[in-house]
This record gives structure tokens, C-alpha cells and sequence, in this order.
């Protein structure tokens, strides 16, 4: 039997009969492996003891089942703004002196990946010689550090192309995207990928073979030297993934282009000053707040995930509670884009409509989302046909009899929806959570058409489910934590964010959208083309511009969900008569052809084409006087509006906290993470400059009137929300 | 290959050739969409049989090129269209795969045999159909194969921007130069130029009735510079330069072109097109894949002991027109002697067939003009060219 030899907090050593030492990563305290301080003393520890008494070869691997190890804790790297550059190099430095002892003079190291190996943990993984990933589900490689606004840090862009290649090491860091571990065997990224069981085994087999061969020398040889690409392929490499870099960031993003710069120049270096311009990089890219934003976006979602939606901490397990058999009514878009939902996270789902015709239209569309390939991008058949297997269609309400958590999703009618919740109520368990999916409804009124309210709550989904990750859980008056700490265990489980706001008209994410699309309206009154709005709210790093937005959502339900709005925000923002008199003429947005722009064919596969001549006569009746605005107060016109709704919404208890809204917007309306949500962006402007530019805006009248919560912030100089 | 020395018996020869009209790859209007690629194959295969007046029973061999040979261009189809094309059975035959360059390297790899004194009587042939068989599904090439460049070298549009922007060619000049490809495909078709080289074969008209396909269904007479300008770019989003408009349509359709010795074509009586005098193949930077034409060319010629100043007609493969633009510009061939009744552009190009598509077309506009020497080349994805010299027997 091995014995252990040493014993750190972080590792623990054993030694085979044969010579090879086993190092297993176990970092405690946290849900992944990642690199504490205490894991790099340790690690630092024993390469020291590996220098006294060297061994003949290291097996690294994890005694965590699924992670090998995601790389560094984020937490610091959110501080690394605050930090003299001077010492940001320093932590890079020691990262990669660290990393280059992983393979000793004379004895070699493998990787044993088996689960999650991102970031730093890929460095780690990229500095042994020789690396075996396992076929499990769980393994992935990858390098995410551009999502986070960086790069990797530790040689990995130096590593990376000389191990696969520089069009496929850019690949992989450029998009960040991981693979699993056939693909990375496939890249050469590993030596092999070979079943879980016998990932040790086969690590020790690849130690043995390269201690025969002695090819680990040759290995660190050509991990030393500069990268051979031929002239006109780095041209092309080098040119195209800018473009594609460009075309995708629209240049809000500077890590992807920073880290394609930094991988090409280290080509042509040997290692060593490779990895010094990479730190210089790295360096830069710390001095930039769209990486401080990007990462407290990433520690935003990781609140989100620890945050039980009551205040209570989150139950040990997610898995257990209701949501074990749940059931959607509705087979309309949303609820079909909620049951695909399901079935991709492997959840068996029961759908009922009670039109047998609108079932059967929506059960192939789910089962194709719910079979999407994002690798292929195409839907995969095999796997909805075994999909098929887990979805449970039914015109029969009695079907949902055994359900223990029900999601009502049939159309917005306030009479047809209460119905529907007095028979569900009727048919599920007392026990049973029953939800609704709603934009519009008051839950209060739903609400009452039930026995038992404390098991009912709002659960809005947002449009396209399938890539909007926000969920809006909406306590009603009588809805209990207990029901709340359900839905939002639920929406988790579903791979969401749920956020938790009290019942209130538009709830957070509309109350919040409607002064801006509000805004884009008044613009155009004043004469404003409505291309330059739209591009300038793309600019700012909105997905599309208010006016495609509107043209996309439908002019008819918009014009209804600012009815509904109004009791909230009536008195400081009037409901455009524009809207209504484009809804009387029929011109709906993309369903009909032609709303504020004109499109060739309907619906999804609507193209645009140009702005409607016909919009200036549209809007002749309603023009207000013609104001000459520049590109800056046009962009504050849309955006200022938004930020104040978010105090008010603060300031009314909507949320808990305002670090939900901000990843609201993020998750719900596409708004620019690298902004790091709207009240991050008002905090990077900053209360008084708010002030000073909602005061040039002061003859708009109550709707660019500074809420008082906005002067205290101005006094105080406390930010609109903390951190992170 | 050079001709001079080499006798009828070793001396290859076109006696004839055809292809189908070419169809807009389109499952809700193209004109073969009912039609299967290995039956527009069979057509143009016997059709050149028949033209020729060959005995059947001489054929040796039929060469089909093809780039996707799976589904129903799968299995060896060159075997399957000799016997749809009712070749007897002892006609051997080989499918072969040069990308875009495959039907041109079955008319070389023909004549190479009859040089070598080996099979003599053959059908070289190509087929394409991308309606069918798109050429992106069931594609799995290694990324290691890539690993010294990139997987955007698989995007062949995206070559042709590197070209583009390289090169500062401008999204202007090359839709003019598309233009004028679509104005010269519509006057040679309104001319019947083409009426020779195409054999009708059945297929349907947009609305599904039936009807014989004897138009290239991608040619717009009525094109305007106005109307290009109007497209989005095709590969790169908002900063691309190339558009659908400057890059080939995707097509349907099959051409062949029957081969044999010079003695063997007198004793059987055969019409002489055109002697073979030389055949070249290159490898370049896949990056630059477009540019495959500029060393094959070279290379060819030189191996034919001619110089670019001999050549009377080119017909350069228009995979795009930025990528055409740089060849002529290094090549510096004059536009008046390029693909004068219009190339790929407008007349659309089924890869697999085009190579035969394009000799097809030039040994045709060679005879119309009593020209000697002429010059077939393409490029061809992931970095090669091919090219293929002929001369006109007196």
C-alpha cells in the first residue's frame, strides 16, 4: 500500500512502489479546487522537498471528484486593480517561477485531469509535461480569462501555442471557451483521455514511457524555443481573429484583441521573454475598468448562486425539495421554452394544453432546443430522442395530478390565468408549489383566486429562455420563504439567475426598461433620426437599440405593458401617444413588416431593411419642438432615466439589494457587463456627476428629477451599490 | 508532358465534352433540387460518349471528381455513373478528390495514363451538388492539421477578405469585376454560346413543374452595381468587403470530357478538340489559398516549354472575385482574354464539376475563336492550384 509521506492542508503525497509520487490537490473551504495562498505554500513546500530528495516522476492530480482545479480564487483578482502594476507583475512573476518548477531537471510530471481545469488550473496542468484528461462529463479545459477582462497570467499564453499550435491555442483563449477531454486530446492539448478509472493508472503508464524515451526533454525543449508558423498564415491568423474579435466586442472589450497580440508576439520569443511580455499584458489589462467590471459581474452571479432568496442560507442541497416532479400548463412560447429548459437540465417534465393542436406544435420545437449542440449548432437527434423519453405531454389538466411544482404559463389574461390557478390548486398536492409566468399580472390578483397563497409566487421567465438567464421570482403579499427558497432553488437548478423583487407594476427588470424605451420615443419627437438612437444605445453596449427592441417585442404588447405601468410611474413619465397611434396603424414591429423600421419577411426571419419613410408622417401630429442634441446627451437622455428608476426601485424595497439589479439588466435586457450593470455604471460616473447632468436636462420636466436618494449618495459619496 | 516529344500513341487528346446547365443550390428553387448529382453525372457521361463516336467497349476507365462523396455521390460513385450512364461493364472506374480542383485533376490524372501508356479511352468527369450535400455537414477535419494557422482557413471566404484587405482590393472593384462576369454569362447565353457545351437534362422550374434545364439558372442579366452595394457582407460581419454578390453562388450540375490517345482518337475516328500538353499541381499557404492559380499556371506552362505571352484564352475559376482580381493582377493576364462568355461568378460553381466545367467552356470558346493555346486553371481550399494546358489540333 502507498504510504503517506508528507502532509500539507492543501495536498497530500503518497508514494507507488515504483518510484512515481502522487500529489492530490484537496483545497478546503471552497466548492472547487482553486489556488488559495495556502495551496501555493504548500505547493511551494513541496517542490522544495522534491529539490532536496528528487523523485523519479509526479503524478498531480485531485482527490476532488469533478474538479481538478478552476484556477484562481476570483476574489483577489478583483483587488488586482487596486494594486501598484509593479507589484501585479510580482504576483505573475512568483505565479510562473512557481509553475516552472512543476517539472524537475531530471524528473518528469503529469497531469491527471479528471473535472474542471480553467484558468490557472490549466497553467498548472500546461506546466507538467505531460497531461491525461478523463472521458467524465464533468472535464473541461479551458482558459476563461478574457470573460473575466484578462488573460492567463501564468504562461499560458506561452505554453498554449507552443504545446497545439497558435491558431488553436488563440482559439481556446481568445473565446475562453473550454473543451472536454476528447476534444482536448484530439487538439494534443493532452496526451490522452481515458475513462476516470483508469486516469492514475495511465498517468503512471505515460511517466513510464518517457522515462524510457527520455522525450520529455525534447518536449521542454520545444516548450523553450520560439514558435515556427509560416509568414503568411500568421498574416492571416493574425488579421481575420481581429475581425472576428472586432466584429463580436464592437470594441468594448479590450482583453480578446490584448491576449491575440500578446500569443503572436510570444511566438516569436524563446519562452522565457515570451512570458515576460505576457505579464506586461496582463498588467495592462489590470489597469482597465472593464476587467474590475467584468470580474465583480463574475462574483455577482457566484452571490447570486450562494443567495437562498430569503435571507436564510441556502439549503445544503438544491437537489432536494419540490421541483423533483414539475409540470408546465401553457405549451405557447414561453412555456415551451421553459419545459426545453428543463429537459436540458436533465429534469423529466410534465407539459399540458388544453389545445391538443398548439401541444402538438410545440413538442418538436422543445425537444430540438432542449437537443441544441452549441458545438455543432445544430440540434442533435439522437439526444432528442432520448429527450423525448423525459417530456410528458398531455391535454389532460389531470395529468399535473402528481406534480410538486407547477408552472403556469398560458397566455397574459387575467380572468384566464386565475382560472387556470384554481385548477391547478385543485388538481396538485397541497404541498405542491404552484407559480406563475408573468410580465404583467399583479400577483396579488392572481393571488387570490387561491386557497392557499403562501404556496404561490411569481416566476417570470424572460424571452428567449433559452438564452436570457434572468428569472424574476415575485413574492406576493402571502407568499411564504419557504415557497420563495423553492422557486429560487428551482430557477438554479435551471441554470438561472433567479433575482427576488416584491410585487409591483412591471416588477424590476420592465419598471426599469421603460423610461429608456420611453425616452428613445420622446428623441424621436424632437426630430432625432431614429437610426443615430438605436446606434448610439449599441454604442453605449446595449445588444440592440430601443427602437429595434420595441420593433422586436411587438408595439401592441408594449403599448400594454406601459398601461400597466403606469400607476407606478404615470406621474413622472407620461405614456407616449406614439405608440398607440403606430399600434392603430397596424404596424406592430418585425410580426407585421413594419414598425419603426421596415422589414423584409415576418416575424423571426424578419430582416431590416431601413427606417419606415412612413414614421415622419406617423409622428407629425405628436412633434414637439426640434432640439439639436450631440451624440453624449443623446446617450444620457437614454440611460440617465433607467439609473434613476433603479434608485426609486431601491428606494421602494423592490429588491433586497442593488447588486441584484445590476445583475438583473445584465441577464434580462443585455446590458453591457462590461459597464458591470446600472448602478455600476452610475458609479463609475459618480452622484454628483449624475446631478450635474441630469441638470442640464432639467426643462424635460419630472422625469429628470433627482430622486432625494440620489442627493444623499451626491453628500455622502457612497457608492449606488457596494463592490461586490 | 511537354507534346513535342511524345508520340500520337502517348499524346492525350479531347474529343469531346458537355456539361449540364448549372443550378442555384436551393431546395425551394433550384432546378435540380428533384434531381440527384449522380444522375446529372450520368447524363453528361454518356453524352460525351455519344458525341464522340467512341466504341463504348474501348473505354478503360471513368474518373469522376467530387467533393463530397458520401450519401448519392458516396460508395465509388464513378462506378455508379458508368452504369447509369449504361458504360459497359467492363469499363473500370475511380472517383477522385483535388477539392475544387477535381474534375481538372481527372482529366490530368487521365491523360497522365495515356502519357504513361496506360489506360487510354476515358471519360474524366466532375459532379457537384450542394444543394444535396452541403459542403460544411459531416466535416471533421483534425484541428492539429491547423495547428501552424488557423480553422478561419477553412472558411474560403474569409481567404478572400485576407486577399482583399491585403491587397486593398476594393469592394468596388470587385463588384464590378462581378458584374462584368454576370454581363458577360448573360450576352454568351443570349448569344447560344453555350448551346454546344450544354446537354438539357430534365429538372423543375421554381414553381415545380417540369421542364429541361439548359440555362445557368445563376446568371442575373439585370444585376447593377447599386444593387450589390446594398448587401451585408457575406464573412465578416459589418467590416467584410465580400458579399454574396462577389462570391460564387452555390450550385448543381456535371460535366465530363472524353480522353484518349491522338492515335487512338484517329483510328476510331473521333473529332480532335484539343492535345493535352501539359498538366501542374502547387501546395501554397492555405491562408492563401485563392492565389493557387498564379505558381500552377507557372508551373504548367513552363512544363509545356510556353510562356504566358503564348496563351490566347484563360478560363481562371471564379471562386471570388477578389481572389480572381489578385491572380490576374500577379499573373497580369489581360481581362480580354479571362473567361470572355463569363465565369463561376455568374454561371455558379459545383465544385467538384467545375475543372471539368471550365475546360469545357474554354476548348468551346478556343474552337469558336480559332484560337491554338489555351490555359485552364483553379484554386482549390485548405491551399493548392491546379492548371491545365491546351492547344487546339489543327
Amino acid at each position: 500500500m502507498p504510504e503517506s509521506l508528507a502532509s500539507f492542508t492543501t495536498l497530500t503525497v503518497e508514494h507507488l512502489p515504483a518510484g512515481i509520487t502522487v500529489v492530490s490537490l484537496a483545497v478546503p473551504g471552497h466548492a472547487q479546487n482553486v489556488m488559495t495562498e495556502g495551496f501555493l505554500w504548500d505547493l511551494g513546500q513541496l517542490l522544495d522537498a522534491f529539490d532536496r530528495e528528487p523523485p523519479r516522476g509526479v503524478v498531480f492530480q485531485s482527490a476532488r471528484p469533478g474538479s481538478f482545479c478552476a484556477g484562481a480564487d476570483v476574489e483577489r483578482l478583483e483587488r488586482l486593480g487596486d494594486l501598484p502594476e509593479s507589484e501585479v507583475a510580482a504576483l505573475c512573476a512568483r505565479g510562473r517561477r512557481l509553475l516552472d518548477r512543476l517539472s524537475g531537471p531530471a524528473w518528469p510530471s503529469v497531469a491527471v485531469i479528471d473535472g474542471v481545469c480553467l484558468g490557472g488550473g490549466l497553467e498548472l496542468a500546461l506546466a507538467c509535461d505531460l497531461r491525461v484528461a478523463t472521458t467524465s462529463s464533468r472535464t473541461s479545459l479551458g482558459a476563461p480569462e478574457v470573460k473575466l477582462g484578462l488573460l492567463p497570467g501564468w504562461g499560458g499564453t506561452v505554453r498554449l501555442p507552443r504545446l497545439i499550435g497558435p491558431g488553436p491555442a488563440i482559439e481556446l483563449i481568445v473565446t475562453g471557451e473550454p473543451v472536454n477531454g476528447t476534444r482536448a486530446a484530439t487538439l494534443g492539448l493532452v496526451d490522452a483521455c481515458v475513462p476516470p478509472e483508469t486516469a492514475t493508472a495511465s498517468a503512471v503508464a505515460l511517466l513510464e514511457q518517457t522515462l524510457a524515451t527520455n522525450d520529455f526533454q525534447t518536449r521542454r525543449q520545444r516548450q523553450a524555443a520560439p514558435v515556427v508558423i509560416d509568414e503568411t498564415e500568421r498574416e492571416f491568423l493574425e488579421a481575420t481573429s481581429a475581425a472576428l474579435i472586432l466584429g463580436r466586442t464592437g470594441g468594448h472589450y479590450p482583453a480578446p484583441l490584448t491576449a491575440l497580440d500578446a500569443v503572436l508576439r510570444g511566438c516569436d520569443l524563446p519562452a522565457a521573454e515570451a512570458a515576460a511580455g505576457e505579464t506586461a499584458a496582463f498588467v495592462q489589462l489590470t489597469r482597465s475598468p472593464v476587467a474590475r467590471q467584468l470580474v465583480r459581474v463574475f462574483l455577482l452571479g457566484e452571490r447570486n448562486r450562494r443567495d437562498s432568496g430569503t435571507g436564510d442560507p441556502p439549503a445544503a442541497d438544491v437537489a432536494v425539495g419540490a421541483g423533483q416532479r414539475p409540470a408546465v400548463v401553457g405549451a405557447g412560447i414561453m412555456g415551451a421554452g421553459i419545459v426545453a429548459r428543463h429537459l436540458r437540465s436533465g429534469i423529466t417534465t410534465t407539459l399540458v394544453d388544453i389545445d391538443p393542436e398548439t401541444l402538438a406544435r410545440s413538442v418538436p420545437g422543445i425537444l430540438a432546443e432542449a437537443a441544441w449542440d452549441r458545438h455543432t449548432q445544430a440540434s442533435d437527434p439522437q439526444r432528442a430522442v432520448q429527450l423525448a423519453g423525459m417530456l410528458r405531454a398531455s391535454t389532460d389538466r389531470a395529468a399535473i395530478a402528481g406534480a410538486d411544482f407547477v408552472i403556469e404559463s398560458v397566455i397574459e389574461r387575467t380572468d384566464l390565468k386565475r382560472q387556470v390557478l384554481a385548477e391547478i390548486e385543485a388538481t396538485v398536492a397541497a404541498s405542491a408549489i404552484i407559480c406563475t409566468n408573468t410580465s404583467t399580472n399583479p400577483i396579488a390578483t392572481l393571488a387570490a383566486a387561491l386557497t392557499d397563497p403562501s404556496r404561490f409566487c411569481g416566476m417570470h421567465f424572460f424571452n428567449p429562455v433559452r438564452r436570457m438567464k434572468l428569472v424574476e421570482v415575485i413574492r406576493g403579499p402571502a407568499t411564504s420563504d419557504a415557497t420563495v427558497a423553492a422557486v429560487v432553488a428551482h430557477a438554479k437548478r435551471l441554470g438561472k439567475y433567479p433575482v427576488v423583487v416584491q410585487d409591483s407594476p412591471g416588477f424590476l427588470v420592465n419598471r426599469v426598461l421603460t423610461p429608456y424605451l420611453h425616452e428613445a420615443v420622446e428623441l424621436l419627437r424632437e426630430g432625432i433620426d431614429p437610426a443615430r438612437i438605436d446606434r448610439l444605445a449599441r454604442r453605449f453596449g446595449m445588444p440592440l437599440g430601443p427602437l429595434e427592441l420595441y420593433d422586436m417585442v411587438g408595439l401592441d404588447t408594449a403599448f400594454y405593458a406601459g398601461l400597466v405601468m403606469a400607476s407606478a410611474i404615470g406621474e413622472r413619465i407620461e405614456s407616449s401617444p406614439v405608440i398607440p397611434a403606430l399600434v392603430k396603424a397596424g404596424r406592430l414591429g418585425r410580426k407585421t413588416g413594419s414598425g419603426f423600421y421596415r422589414y423584409r419577411g415576418r416575424g423571426h426571419d424578419a430582416r431590416l431593411e431601413t427606417v419606415d419613410e412612413r414614421l415622419a408622417d406617423a409622428l407629425e401630429p405628436y412633434r414637439l419642438p426640434d432640439r439639436s442634441l450631440r451624440d453624449a446627451d443623446i446617450t444620457d437622455r437614454l440611460f440617465l432615466p433607467m439609473l434613476l428608476e433603479a434608485l426609486l426601485v431601491l428606494d421602494e424595497g423592490i429588491v433586497r439589494d442593488g447588486r441584484d439589479i445590476d445583475l438583473a439588466v445584465i441577464h434580462a435586457l443585455g446590458f453591457p457587463a462590461f459597464r458591470g450593470g446600472l448602478l455600476a455604471w452610475g458609479d463609475s460616473l459618480g452622484a454628483t456627476e449624475v446631478l450635474t447632468r441630469l441638470a442640464r436636462l432639467a426643462d424635460l420636466g419630472p422625469r429628470m428629477v433627482p430622486p432625494p436618494r440620489l442627493r444623499d449618495h451626491a453628500a455622502s459619496g457612497r457608492p449606488f451599490v457596494p463592490e461586490s | 508532358m511537354p507534346s513535342s516529344r511524345r508520340s500520337p500513341e502517348t499524346t492525350p487528346v479531347v474529343v469531346a465534352c458537355c456539361r449540364t446547365a448549372i443550378g442555384r443550390a436551393d431546395s425551394q428553387r433550384g432546378q435540380f433540387r428533384n434531381v440527384r448529382g449522380d444522375e446529372l453525372a450520368a447524363a453528361v457521361v454518356a453524352a460525351v460518349v455519344e458525341r464522340s463516336g467512341v466504341d463504348p467497349v474501348t473505354i478503360d476507365d471513368v474518373v469522376v471528381g467530387a467533393t463530397q462523396q458520401r450519401g448519392e455521390l458516396g460508395g465509388n460513385v464513378a462506378r455508379s455513373i458508368g452504369l447509369l450512364a449504361g458504360l459497359p461493364l467492363t469499363t473500370a472506374a475511380t472517383s477522385v478528390n483535388r477539392l475544387c480542383g477535381s474534375s481538372l485533376q481527372a482529366l490530368a490524372q487521365a491523360c497522365h495514363a495515356i502519357a504513361a501508356g496506360a489506360e487510354n479511352v476515358q471519360v474524366a468527369a466532375g459532379v457537384e451538388h450542394m444543394e444535396h450535400l452541403p459542403m460544411d455537414s459531416d466535416l471533421d477535419i483534425h484541428p492539429r492539421a491547423f495547428a501552424g494557422s488557423s480553422r478561419g482557413v477553412l472558411s474560403m471566404g474569409l481567404t478572400a477578405e485576407h486577399l482583399a484587405s491585403s491587397r486593398g482590393i476594393a469592394r468596388r472593384r470587385q463588384e464590378e469585376y462581378a458584374l462584368e462576369s454576370h454581363r458577360r454569362a448573360a450576352a454568351a447565353t443570349a448569344a447560344g454560346q453555350f448551346a454546344t457545351e450544354i446537354i438539357p437534362v430534365p429538372g423543375l422550374d421554381p414553381q415545380g413543374t417540369f421542364m429541361l434545364a439548359d440555362r445557368d439558372q445563376s446568371i442575373r442579366a439585370d444585376t447593377s452595381l447599386e444593387a450589390m452595394a446594398d448587401l451585408p457582407p457575406a464573412f465578416l460581419p459589418k467590416v467584410g468587403s465580400v458579399t454574396a454578390a462577389t462570391s460564387a453562388p452555390l450550385s448543381d450540375g456535371a460535366a465530363a470530357m472524353l480522353v484518349m490517345s491522338e492515335a487512338e482518337a484517329r483510328r476510331q475516328g473521333c473529332p480532335l478538340l484539343a492535345r493535352v500538353l501539359a498538366t501542374a499541381v502547387v501546395g501554397l499557404p492555405p491562408a492563401v489559398m485563392g492565389l493557387g492559380p498564379v505558381p500552377a499556371s507557372r508551373k504548367a506552362l513552363a512544363r509545356a516549354g510556353l510562356s504566358q505571352a503564348d496563351i490566347d484564352l484563360i478560363e481562371l475559376n471564379e471562386a471570388f472575385a477578389a481572389q480572381t482580381l489578385a491572380c490576374l493582377d500577379d499573373l497580369g493576364f489581360d481581362a480580354e482574354q479571362v473567361n470572355l462568355r463569363g465565369g463561376s461568378l455568374a454561371l455558379g460553381h459545383p465544385l467538384g464539376a467545375s475543372g471539368a466545367r471550365i475546360a469545357t467552356t474554354l476548348l468551346h470558346t478556343m474552337q469558336d475563336r480559332q484560337a491554338t493555346l489555351g490555359l485552364a486553371t483553379m484554386c482549390i481550399g485548405m491551399g493548392q492550384g491546379i492548371a491545365v494546358v491546351f492547344e487546339a489540333v489543327g
